[in-house]
């Protein structure tokens, strides 16, 4: 009976040890920036967590080499960790145990939320503004102002921007010639009519326009009509009635689609059964992909005062030794410098951070993709817009898309709309307050 | 005597250190941290509020609902299934080994894979299944693509996917039944049906038992299936999702552990109540 007691004493004392080690993991060691940022006289590694994948990963790993090539004392491990959502799991898991992040990481700032408010993450003005491992200044950088901008949890500096894309109208240059649309849309309202009559002059065989981020949709919807995303939006109130309604009717008539379970709508696109669609910048890479020989598309600004600027930031974990945290930052710093932008621009279809690589002949000239000719007018003609770092914005944005696909889908397969927009409104309000 | 159990504990003590560490620590972490709030690093005690927020969530809903309707439904029409087909192979197959293997194949594929080779036999516009109802002039649903029919899809895959499992299983229950049963019943001059429900039947019951539990707490914990099929997401506007899958996505994604752990709390209740309500029943069937 004794040994019974010590054993339980024993399991007791186990638990105890789990729950010490389990809560010692609250108690992270401090972010503050080390005032002093040595120079990268030893030989460093930096681990870079990732989530890119194919010709991306491809030309990220070219980078790393060409870094390392220049930087011989520094070696940079990249580590893939599946795609956005996989990445964003995996640092919230490890957000537990702080000594296994990596030093530096791709991400959205909404998913870093509670580590910058745990000050786990470092703030990197005092590295932009060293001479070494920086550039001396914000404007010595020649990063976007507003991309900066939208690396920023609750106005400090932790993240640099890199994968950077913006949404763009894509349209079939052919298709519209063929059915009398002599002009590109550049408003909502003549996307509206110019979706109209290809359905209708196609005999139904063609959907006019496309939204691929349903999501992106309402929150641009509701910003380009004054009202910024937060929990003050009223998800039956006028407004947000308006933007449903708009798409709501196209799908009921046939005009307008939202991706199925393919989740793209560059598929239908290339298959020709869509003649222009909005989507992210970055899907150009993919039509290269599908498309058969001969197919043609253009690019032009999305039709509305606002776009979206998407695409993760890299940010910087505290834990790293001041070493590290120098060697990171100048390989942060190649990333988004203006040769490594344009490479990066140029093989994967992302769009460049930095100014000087936007307006350099060198990325205009790039005849793979039809955006840098054309990004610049496009810059000048929208107004870049972010998801903003607020409590459960991030968790809120996610939820968009199934709501939009209940509503959309009711209205396509003419069931009762109202249902799934009451229900619409009670998962949204639900989403901002969790 | 005492000797004896002191021997007893030590040789359980890996055991227990290990169930204790690794199953019921886990468990009450669970149950504690559904009484706080904040992300992972950031926990703090916060009452009955996460329960108030999944009962009022209406995405709490539909995935209760939905997960109870897959198992009342898949299990039962599953079961039923595999009991005739292994019947059939049993009784009345020649080649008996080669059809059991067929059988069995689909249990030793990823779920994943399967999921995916059955995403675009369901395709509504050009999938296979669609593709033999329009020659058979019957109506062709949409069974990825509309949220009223994700459920249905997301149950004949199931009951699909378990019938390889069931059928292995009653097999083996099937050849252990005492031949002698049916002679003495082929003496007294019983048919085929008298045999299959008064011989096979009550000897296969425990064996069903078994297999019920174990389809009934899979049932509950679907999820692969769900992700395999609609491509990452739970169908057309989380129209399919599972108890399972709300809490990875409130864990994962949306960043709030207590929300999770009280939803896997409530899932854990129901597997509770359900197992024992149907051990419950499976023993008053026994005793017929």
């Amino acid at each position: 009976m004794n040994f019974g007691k010590k054993l339980a004493a024993l399991a007791v004392a186990g638990l105890a040890l789990v729950g010490t080690v389990a809560c010692s993991n609250n108690s992270n060691s401090s972010s503050s920036s080390s005032n002093k940022i040595p120079k990268v006289t030893k030989k460093t590694t930096v681990v870079f967590w990732h989530g890119m994948q194919g010709a991306q990963e491809k030309t990220l790993k070219s980078l790393a080499q060409d870094f390392e090539n220049k930087n011989p004392k520094i070696k940079i491990k990249l580590e893939q960790q599946g795609d956005y959502d996989n990445l964003q799991s995996k640092i919230t898991s490890t957000l537990q145990s702080p000594k296994n992040l990596p030093t530096i990481t791709q991400a959205y700032p909404g998913w870093l939320e509670s580590a910058a408010k745990n000050k786990m993450l470092v703030d990197l003005k005092p590295y932009i503004n060293n001479k070494d491992v920086g550039w001396g200044s914000v404007a010595a950088s020649g990063i976007k102002q507003d991309m900066l901008n939208g690396a920023q949890i609750k106005g400090t500096q932790y993240g640099i921007p890199f994968n950077k894309s913006i949404e763009v109208l894509i349209y079939n240059p052919k298709m519209l010639k063929e059915y009398g649309i002599t002009k590109v849309p550049t408003t909502m309202s003549e996307v509206k009519k110019a979706a109209q009559t290809i359905y209708q002059k196609s005999n139904r065989k063609v959907v006019g326009a496309g939204f691929d981020d349903l999501d992106n949709y309402y929150v641009l919807g509701m910003k380009n009509q004054g009202e910024n995303f937060s929990s003050k939006i009223d998800f039956t109130g006028t407004k947000s009635r308006k933007l449903l309604n708009y798409f709501i009717n196209g799908e009921k008539a046939g005009y307008f689609r939202m991706p199925g379970s393919d989740k793209y709508l560059y598929i239908p696109f290339t298959n020709q059964k869509l003649a222009m669609f909005v989507t992210s910048s970055s899907t150009e890479t993919w039509i290269k992909q599908a498309a058969k020989k001969g197919f043609t598309y253009e690019v032009a600004a999305r039709p509305s005062k606002y776009t979206m600027s998407q695409g993760t930031d890299i940010y910087m974990f505290s834990h790293a030794s001041a070493m590290q945290k120098a060697a990171a930052f100048k390989f942060m710093k190649y990333l988004s410098s203006k040769d490594g932008q344009i490479k990066w621009a140029k093989e994967t279809g992302y769009i460049p951070v930095n100014e000087t690589a936007t307006k350099s002949d060198e990325y205009k000239a790039n005849k793979d993709f039809k955006l840098p000719a054309k990004l610049e007018d496009i810059l000048n003609s929208n107004s870049l817009y972010s998801v903003p770092v607020i409590k459960d914005s991030s968790a809120t944005y996610s939820q968009l898309t199934p709501i939009m696909q209940s509503i959309l889908s009711a209205a396509q397969k003419n069931r009762n709309v109202e249902k799934a927009i009451t229900t619409g409104k009670n998962k949204f309000d639900a989403a901002w307050k969790q | 005597m005492k000797t004896n159990q002191k021997k007893a504990w030590f040789f359980l003590a890996p055991t227990i250190i290990f169930v204790t560490l690794f199953s019921i620590y886990p468990i009450l972490r669970a149950f504690g941290m559904s009484f706080q709030s904040g992300s992972l690093i950031d926990l703090r005690w916060t009452g009955f509020s996460n329960y108030q927020y999944i009962f009022k969530d209406p995405e709490f809903w539909l995935a209760i609902k939905n997960t109870v309707l897959y198992a009342i439904i898949s299990v039962p029409v599953g079961l039923a299934i595999s009991i005739m087909l292994a019947w059939i192979i049993f009784d009345k197959v020649k080649h008996k080994s080669f059809f059991e293997t067929t059988f069995f194949m689909p249990y030793v594929t990823s779920t994943i894979a399967i999921g995916i080779v059955f995403r675009y036999i369901f395709n509504g516009d050009y999938g296979m299944l669609n593709f033999v109802l329009r020659c058979l002039h019957l109506h062709a649903p949409d069974w990825i693509d509309d949220p009223a029919m994700s459920l249905t899809t997301i149950i004949i895959f199931g009951i699909w996917s378990s019938l390889a499992f069931n059928i292995v299983i009653l097999m083996g229950a099937l050849r252990n039944i005492d031949p002698n049963f049916y002679t003495i019943a082929d003496m007294f001059g019983a048919s085929g049906r008298d045999k299959f429900w008064r011989i096979t039947m009550p000897e296969l019951v425990p064996t069903i038992t078994f297999l019920l539990t174990m389809n009934v707490i899979g049932a509950f914990k679907i999820y692969t299936s769900v992700y395999a099929l609609f491509n990452g997401q739970a169908g057309v506007g989380n129209s399919g999702t599972t108890a399972v899958f709300y809490i990875y996505n409130k864990f994962q994604i949306v960043g709030t552990p207590g929300v999770a752990m009280a939803a896997t709390v409530v899932l854990f209740l129901i597997i509770l109540f359900a197992t024992f309500l149907q051990r419950k029943m499976m023993k008053k069937i026994g005793e017929y």
